[in-house]
């Protein structure tokens, strides 16, 4: 049902992200993501920015149901954030990523 | 139509499969608009909602259902409860979409409602759907928190859903005092309807109540109306619907009572509703229980409901007037219920009759005493309740007997108690007349619809036979009752007897006299014989007399000469004559 990660093959981190057209709640959200994974090598991310005003159905078979939402497809399990991000340790837990933050 | 500045046409309007809606709103929910419906938990906001699509998928227009609260499957499986036969219009004309928030998701920011009405948009155009229900929309909203950003994406629904050309229905929980949720409360200043329901309890019992918060544009009845969940939904009890559609039979069911029968010109109609109104103790159970009996006894499937009194109690106390239900309980051709009026309010009383006459496809009701409906209750709503249950049965060909009680103090003044007298087809009322130190049962006809009834009061007897009605006896312009009838009854049967007697005595007497003149005829006849017997003696001797006299006169002639012997001795001959 699901497609699998856009990404190639070893990618630590996948994540997918929903928004609506330039909305505000997007965009900000596009930016604050942007920020947290600004120090990751881009060796280790695959991200997807996926517009629901255009492409509705793949928001549909991925039951999103908010703009902005982001989904952490690696690692597993799968988990969503919704909203713009600008809550930075809710977004990181949803990356996964508080060890990272800790260095 | 009700009145509008615009010109208003039918199709502004989509029905709501909601019985009873239409009517308040005059012909349902704005086409093309939002309605909200607001109400606390359990209210049945979502099948209200439910129940719109369901109308909506009948009516050839998809819908979708958007549920934010419950799973599409618990929805569905809540729905078997009604005869909307959902899970075959799944995908037919009724879809879901389940909007569900998972547990798991992280919040981290504002959010708005633009993906999802993309992702609904979608789906709608792949389904063709024309309606559309969010339903518990505040469930998702409430992850926002801030009241202005909820009121923002609630505005972006509205625009969407005209946007979408839809018409869009929306429930939240908040009551339109928006005292639990009052961010919804906004809800209804943007929408184009606003329904409030309310379950709340009075005197005791729980009464489900609708109102037309709001109709933009459009007179509307904006009263509260108690509803009730039926199998077939949501039903408003708004009393009298502006149109009749009930058939109407020719039939004619008998009464149980023969003599009843001739005064109604061969029975009850089939279909109708009778009311019996009457005191406590006028035997309008015998009444009731004669026709259930003689409708089990035609095969008729009969659904006896009593108030306050279980069935058994009246199985024996018609069984004591020779009226034996039991063998139809048995067999299952009469089903009684017994109901406690107070236990439950009068709306699921009704839906529980309904129910009732479904289940046992029943022909016949009877309801002893309907008036219990209203009883502890609001009257309006009792009243409404009443009238619920009569055009039920109506509509589905259901002939209703139905008793009402009434206060013993003004029994002729003949009002019943529940306005249901109107719309009643047969009326008949049941008083004690108090005369001659007695109180007898006198039943009236007031009313029977298309049928040229007696207007006659009668006495309503009740014996181990039955229940009938006597003669009517009237007297110096009374119909006389109890033992003044049996006093004239015999008074009548001893002048009838001496009339006999005296008849009888006259026919004896002419026949003697017959006899009498019959036997002079006989012997004038004899007498006659002897009179005419005699003449002609007299007329034989007269002859002999002149033979005599000539021979006496050739032998005198012979004899001149000699003696005449024979002529001195023929005097003294015995000769009768003349008296």
């Amino acid at each position: 049902m699901r497609s699998p990660p856009a990404g190639r093959q070893g990618a630590l981190l996948s994540l997918r992200l929903y928004v609506a057209g330039e909305s505000p709640n997007s965009a900000l959200a596009k930016a604050n993501l942007n920020a947290a994974l600004a120090h990751l090598p881009k060796s280790e991310l695959t991200l997807e920015v996926i517009d629901v005003l255009c492409h509705p159905e793949r928001g549909l078979a991925d039951g999103v149901l908010v703009t902005p939402t982001l989904i952490r497809l690696v690692p597993t399990p799968e988990q969503r954030v919704i909203g713009n991000l600008r809550d930075r340790s809710a977004l990181l837990a949803g990356l996964g990523f508080e060890e990272v933050q800790g260095e | 139509m009700r009145d509008r500045d615009a010109g208003a046409e039918a199709s502004d309007k989509i029905s709501s499969g909601i019985v009873g809606f239409d009517e308040i709103t005059g012909g349902g929910l704005p086409r093309g608009r939002v309605t909200v419906v607001l109400g606390g938990a359990g209210c049945g906001k979502t099948i209200f909602a439910l129940q719109g699509l369901v109308a909506g998928a009948k009516a050839g227009e998809p819908g979708l259902f958007v549920t934010f609260e419950e799973n599409p499957e618990q929805i569905m499986k809540d729905a078997k409860r009604f005869d909307w036969k959902l899970s075959a219009m799944k995908g037919k004309g009724v879809e879901f979409f389940d909007a569900q928030l998972s547990q798991a998701i992280i919040q981290g920011g504002e959010f708005d409602l633009l993906g999802l009405l993309a992702v609904i948009g979608a789906k709608i155009k792949q389904l063709g759907c024309k309606r559309v229900v969010f339903d518990g929309l505040d469930v998702l909203l409430g992850h926002l928190g801030d009241p202005a950003l909820i009121r923002g994406e609630i505005l972006r629904l509205r625009e969407w859903v005209y946007a979408a050309g839809l018409t869009g229905m929306v429930t939240a929980k908040a009551d339109e005092h928006g005292h639990s949720a009052s961010d919804y409360a906004f809800l209804q200043f943007i929408a184009d309807c606003v329904i409030s329901l309310q379950h709340r309890v009075t005197a005791g019992a729980a009464i489900r109540m609708i109102r037309v918060a709001k109709y933009r544009g459009d007179a509307h009845s904006a009263n509260e109306l108690p509803f009730t969940i039926t199998k077939g939904g949501i039903e408003v009890a708004c009393g009298t619907s502006p149109e009749l559609h009930h058939s109407v039979s020719m039939e004619r069911v008998t009464s149980g009572v023969e003599r009843l029968d001739a005064m109604l010109r061969g029975g009850y109609y089939r279909g109708s509703a009778v009311l019996i109104s009457g005191a406590p103790g006028t035997s309008k159970t015998s009444l009731v229980a004669a026709f259930a009996a003689a409708a089990c006894e035609r095969k008729e499937r009969t659904v006896y409901v009593s108030f306050d009194e279980a069935p058994a109690q009246i199985i024996r106390n018609v069984a004591s007037i020779g009226i034996d239900l039991t063998p139809y309980v048995k067999s299952g051709v009469l089903t009684m219920c017994s109901l406690r009026a107070r236990a439950d309010n009068p709306e699921a009383h009704v839906a529980r009759i309904r129910t009732l006459l479904d289940r046992q496809q029943a022909r016949n009701l009877i309801v002893d005493p309907l008036s219990a409906l209203a009883q502890s209750f609001d009257q309006a709503i009792g009243d409404r309740a009443a009238v619920q249950v009569l055009d039920v049965a109506k509509g589905l060909g259901i002939t209703t007997l139905s008793t009402s009680l009434l206060a013993n103090a003004a029994p002729l003044s003949e009002e019943t108690p529940l306005g249901i007298s109107t719309i009643a087809d047969t009326w008949m009322h049941v008083s004690y007349v108090s005369n001659a130190g007695e109180r007898n049962r006198a039943l009236t006809i007031i009313k029977s619809r298309g049928t040229s009834h007696s207007n006659q009061v009668r006495e309503l007897i009740l014996s181990d036979a039955g229940v009938t009605l006597a003669d009517a006896y009237i007297s110096d312009g009374e119909v006389l009752m109890g033992t003044l009838r049996w006093e004239r009854e015999n008074e009548d049967r001893r002048a009838k007897q001496t009339a006999q007697t005296e008849s009888h005595l006259q026919q004896k007497q002419a026949e003697l006299a017959l006899a009498e003149s019959r036997l002079r005829i006989e012997a004038a006849r004899t007498e006659q014989a002897l009179r005419e017997a005699d003449l002609q003696r007299v007329l034989g001797a007269r002859v002999a007399l002149k033979e005599l006299d000539r021979v006496e006169t050739v032998e005198r002639a012979s004899r001149r000469g000699g003696e005449s012997t024979l002529l001195a001795a023929a005097p003294r001959r015995p000769v009768r004559v003349h008296r």
